[in-house]
């Protein structure tokens, strides 16, 4: 019985997490290459010689001693973003959209003292959010005003974010996370916010996965997830693809945010993307992968040989068919 | 992608093959480690004041006949002379010296292995006499009271006599106020003689006895217990609960027939202490001997030439990764969530300590009160490093209290907390607070539910003493546990858990 379901999901290929370790992270991931994405100072760094579009940096807050700094540089700011640099999930990133007197307005407008404030860049310093739990810096960046594409399914003022997988720099899955309230507005599978995988070659969404079940509707607004032409598709993936020339991980997850003006904004990198997209596309990565492998050389030229190629073989099925045959 | 692995893995499994039949063939090594009976090492430690010219002290020595064979014996004397008496099936260490004027310790080493059913005298032993201090007219008295069941058999007659003890006499026959004279003269003497002057009118042979409880500990005071023959062998039987001890292989005797198991003269014991702890099972310590000779490589590489003390720790050792390939399997092939990787194996090791009931307990308890004191410390935005040196305090201070509880309630489970391993348990305490906060509830459940079920498993596996024992005198298995780590290591199939996290995929359902 077992190894029938073994089977089963072999046949369907479904990439599990012990040969998503094996061979594809630990094969084409090298160990060096880790740095660049883990910390997200790097990531835009490197990013802004590509000349890939991030959210703009303002400042970052290497030690205790610079927080005394942080009124000089916050005051021409109206708006902005704080996150940990090596914080993971979503957690410890606190959207500023307004100050008053003594303090700043969050994203959710409630209001947040100036002490409340340093205490939490001094927490992101101590590491309370990295991964590793190790000393961490903390980013001032702009804040993004997401494209009015995903409004009708989500969440109030949560910003949804585009997740594609790369491997060898073919984008080979897609997915637009969409917060929540069970989420708390965050764009975090774990937390609840719905995933509905893409047609790579279309960038039109497909059914969707929320706590590993199939909807057709975002749970808070009620509105279909599916059928929705996401902007600039074919710069998403190009830049999508442009991750591997610029990291040299043969796989990775880029994510993105769409903004209302400058379009696909690179969000971070990851070297360890998760497997639930898969659910979201109703695929699995494995037969992808595979045919990747068994791609002709001239394919892996560039970028944009890279994108076309994908969008050529990876045509995602006809979403209606996919919700039926959920559960 | 299997073969870079499989290489090393063939080569450690020939490698433990070749150094296994090595020892079999050549040193001709058991083939199964089993064993019967088991050993104990056992240690006393007496310190005497002297108080007179002369002094002394009689200690009763484990002796051979009981069941129990006695294979090496070490005594450090201080200034005292010493000598071996023998009284009946008993034997006495005697010291005595002269002009002794300061505390001298005495020690006494022996290893006892013991051999259940074995050592049993066949013929019926004699009766004994009455207590002593007991007169003729009080003896009859005991006789007439016991008159009722004396043509039982005698498993009835010892039933009968041990319910009497403890109250219950049934119904005498009216007029007959013999049997109601002998309870009146019963209260006169202590619960052992009384005990033994009933069996005796009752015509079954019985003697008092002290010794030790045979467990791993530290024994103040000796246990008294009285012996019955009942039915061809000895029924022990417990004076102050009139309880009949459930296996005889649970008690060490040391001086039967109403001996004291320890006596000082012209002195005083300032303090007497019996240790035991458990040894190496009793088949290789035979063996042992012929190992400690031997010119070969390997057996003067032994674990077995370690010293006791150490052995015990590398029994474990050599167990834990075998554990640790169990959790990578639980992990990997299955996909339980732990809490990291190590966890469950430390808290393995200290349930052996505190047993898995208790150590469970502890862990849930402790894991609990952590995250309501974590949830609150939250509250007070303390930083990472003083935030968890304060749970560190509360995991502490609960170790404490519950090892003071258990002082009181007399649960040495309860005392052994210290052992567990405290800043495993505020790390964790730490995780399952993110964890519910990133994740949820049932998320750091699951991982909390994961790690006390790998714990339980690994303890199972390493309390295994057969396993214990083949690891411990053929360490090089240790070379295939590697392996089969390393074949794990390139195991790149699905997980059981994914069958259910993907179960709503298309077409594999």
């Amino acid at each position: 019985m077992i190894l029938d379901g073994f089977r089963r999901l072999r046949k369907s290929g479904v990439l599990g997490m012990n040969f998503r370790n094996a061979g594809y992270i630990m094969a084409y991931n090298a160990r060096s290459a880790y740095p660049l994405v883990d910390d997200k100072v790097q990531t835009k760094r490197l990013a802004e010689k590509f000349g890939i579009p991030i959210p703009e940096l303002y400042y970052v807050v290497e030690n205790h001693g610079s927080i005394a700094k942080l009124p000089g540089v916050l005051e021409p700011l109206g708006e902005f973003v704080v996150k940990p640099a090596r914080g993971s999930g979503g957690s410890g990133i606190i959207l500023i959209k307004g100050r008053t007197e003594d303090g700043f307005v969050t994203q959710s407008g409630k209001t947040m003292s100036k002490e409340d404030f340093n205490y939490h860049i001094a927490s992101i310093l101590s590491g309370i959010f990295s991964l590793e739990g190790g000393e961490d810096t903390a980013i001032i960046e702009a804040l993004i005003h997401p494209d009015a594409v995903f409004k009708d399914v989500t969440y109030r003022e949560g910003v949804p974010d585009v997740r594609i997988i790369v491997y060898k720099g073919v984008p080979v899955m897609a997915m637009v996370r969409l917060p929540t309230e069970a989420s708390d507005g965050k764009a975090n599978l774990h937390r609840g916010a719905i995933g509905a995988g893409i047609d790579l070659s279309s960038g039109i969404t497909l059914a969707a996965v929320h706590k590993s079940r199939i909807v057709k509707t975002h749970p808070d607004t009620g509105n279909p997830v599916n059928g929705i032409q996401l902007p600039h598709w074919d710069k998403l993936l190009m830049t999508a693809s442009e991750a591997m020339d610029m990291t040299g991980l043969g796989y990775l997850g880029a994510d993105f945010v769409l903004d209302r003006e400058r379009g696909p904004v690179l969000l971070e990198l990851n070297a360890r993307p998760g497997l639930a997209i898969q659910m979201a596309n109703q695929s699995g990565l494995r037969i992808r992968l595979d045919e990747t492998d068994s791609a002709p050389p001239a394919v892996f030229s560039s970028p944009a040989s890279r994108v076309a190629w994908a969008r050529d073989h990876f045509t995602g099925p006809d979403s209606s068919t996919l919700i039926s045959s959920g559960g | 992608m299997r073969r870079p692995g499989f290489l090393p893995a063939a080569a450690l499994f020939l490698l433990t093959c070749v150094l296994v039949l090595y020892r079999i063939i050549w040193l001709g090594y058991p083939v199964f480690p089993v064993s019967e009976g088991q050993s104990w090492q056992l240690l006393v430690n007496v310190y005497i004041t002297p108080k007179e010219e002369q002094s002394g002290l009689s200690l009763a020595l484990p002796s051979e006949q009981t069941g129990y064979m006695v294979v090496e014996e070490r005594v450090l004397s201080g200034m005292y002379a010493f000598y071996i008496h023998t009284q009946g099936s008993n034997r006495f260490g005697v010291w005595s010296g002269a002009g002794v004027d300061r505390p001298e310790e005495i020690t006494y080493r022996a290893t006892i292995h013991s051999r259940p059913r074995r050592g049993v005298p066949i013929q019926s032993p004699l009766l004994s006499p009455f207590p002593t201090a007991m007169s003729r007219e009080e003896q009859s008295l005991a006789q007439a009271a016991a008159m009722k069941w004396q043509a039982s058999a005698p498993m009835v007659r010892f039933r009968a006599v041990v319910a009497a003890l403890k109250g219950n006499w049934g119904d005498s026959p009216p007029g007959d106020d013999r049997s109601r004279r002998w309870r009146v003269v019963q209260q006169k003497y202590d619960r052992t003689d009384a005990a033994l002057a009933l069996f005796r009118a009752s015509s079954l042979p019985a003697r008092a006895a002290e010794g030790l409880r045979l467990a791993e500990e530290v024994q103040t005071l000796p246990t008294k217990w009285i012996e019955v023959w009942v039915d061809r062998s000895w029924v022990h039987l417990n004076p102050e609960t009139w309880e009949v001890y459930p296996s005889s292989a649970a008690l060490l005797p040391l001086a039967v027939g109403g001996f004291p198991a320890v006596r000082a003269t012209g002195g005083e014991l300032s303090d007497i202490r019996w240790t035991l702890n458990r040894q190496v099972l009793s088949q290789w310590k035979l063996f042992y001997e012929q190992i400690t000779r031997s010119a070969h490589f390997l057996d003067r590489w032994s674990l077995l030439q370690l010293p006791q003390e150490f052995q015990g720790t590398f029994r474990i050792l050599l167990l834990v990764p075998i554990g640790a390939l169990i959790i990578s399997i639980l992990r990997n092939v299955v996909g339980f969530p732990t809490f990291g990787i190590f966890m469950p194996m430390l808290i393995a090791l200290a349930f052996r300590s505190t047993g898995t009931v208790y150590g469970v307990a502890i862990f849930c308890g402790v894991l609990l009160v952590g995250y309501a004191a974590r949830s609150f410390l939250d509250k007070l935005h303390l930083l990472l490093v003083p935030r968890l040196s304060v749970i560190l305090t509360l995991v502490i201070a609960c170790f404490t209290l519950l090892a003071l509880v258990g002082n009181k309630l007399g649960l040495r489970e309860l005392m052994a907390v210290g052992l567990i391993p405290f800043v495993i348990l505020t790390m964790t305490i730490e995780r399952f607070f993110i964890l519910i906060e990133e994740s949820g509830i049932w998320e750091a459940f699951r991982a909390a539910i994961g790690s006390v079920a790998v714990a339980v498993i690994a303890y199972g596996l390493i309390s295994w003493e057969t396993l214990q024992f083949a690891f411990f005198v053929y360490p090089e298995l240790i070379l295939t546990v590697a392996a089969l780590q390393i074949l794990l290591g390139r195991y790149t199939g699905y997980r059981l858990s994914e069958l259910y996290r993907f179960r709503f995929l298309k077409g594999s359902s």
